[in-house]
């Protein structure tokens, strides 16, 4: 395993989509690389911040019923 | 039906809107405005014209319905509808900007900063997730659009490819390209913690 690999498999890593051998593999190169360690821990916490970023406020329930009436009055209604 | 609305599979919701029953269009809308609107949202970052495409999405979807041969895709057919309408925003808007091409980022050449030792009170700060929304704002279009479906709002890898029209590894590629230069990104907003006099880079 070297640093390219490392940085190829991290995806899949995060995914669960790899084999054991290769996750067992890639954490003997984490233990032993820092800057892939880094890296790792660093691509995690971008992931783990984005899911952070704010949502837009909630569309309100007097909108969904808006919207619910508009589609029958322009769909459903003959 | 048997079971209360609330309670019925999308597929069985699609398939009694097929049959013109418009409590089920109702649920299928309450299901679904909060994340047509967030996603439109998040492309277009203009809350009026989320709305606006909130609107279009459902009179489109609703109207064409009977299109839609295997009611298991409804909600990759939504989003890919919100997707184009939110592009035809941007294009009238002019948003569009030019693809940077990242082919040849690679990330052993950045400087490693080990930020994720940071406190939660800094990673988390209003500050610091103002600035990644942000960069994910400035992402070339392809990897925002895959970034915010993953990353922001939590669809699987294989909803995206369905309602991109692209292949589950070319989801996979562009995202992890919008990793890395948001990783990037981060790596030198975070560095002025590194910094032990305080003053920053």
């Amino acid at each position: 395993m070297n640093c390219r690999i490392c940085s190829k498999l991290l995806q899949e890593y995060l995914e669960n989509t790899i084999s054991e051998e290769l996750i067992n593999d890639l954490n003997r190169h984490l233990q032993d690389c820092e800057r892939c360690r880094i890296f790792f821990k660093t691509y995690s916490l971008t992931i783990t911040l984005s899911r952070k970023v704010e949502t837009p406020c909630c569309v309100s329930p007097e909108k969904i019923e808006h919207l619910t009436s508009l589609l029958y009055e322009r769909l459903f209604s003959k | 039906m048997s079971e209360p609305i609330d309670k019925l599979s999308v597929p069985a919701l699609v398939a009694e809107i097929k049959h013109g029953d418009t409590v089920a269009m109702g649920e299928i809308v309450k299901r679904y405005s909060n994340k047509v609107y967030n996603l439109a949202f998040h492309l277009t970052r203009d809350a009026s014209a989320a709305e606006e495409i909130m609107q279009e999405v459902f009179l489109t979807v609703i109207s064409k319905i009977h299109t839609l041969t295997n009611e298991a895709y409804f909600a990759t057919w939504l989003y890919r509808v919100t997707t184009n309408a939110a592009y035809g925003f941007l294009r009238k808007e002019k948003k569009f900007a030019e693809q940077t091409s990242v082919d040849d980022m690679n990330h052993e050449q950045s400087v490693t900063y080990d930020w994720s030792t940071l406190p939660d009170d800094v990673l988390l700060s209003e500050e610091s997730r103002a600035m990644l929304r942000d960069s994910i704002d400035t992402l070339p279009d392809t990897m925002r659009t895959v970034v915010i479906m993953k990353d922001v709002e939590g669809l699987k890898n294989e909803d995206i490819a369905q309602a991109l029209g692209l292949s589950v590894p070319a989801v996979k590629s562009r995202l992890h390209r919008g990793r890395l230069i948001l990783r990037e990104i981060l790596s030198d907003y975070f560095r002025k913690y590194s910094d032990p006099s305080g003053e920053g880079k």
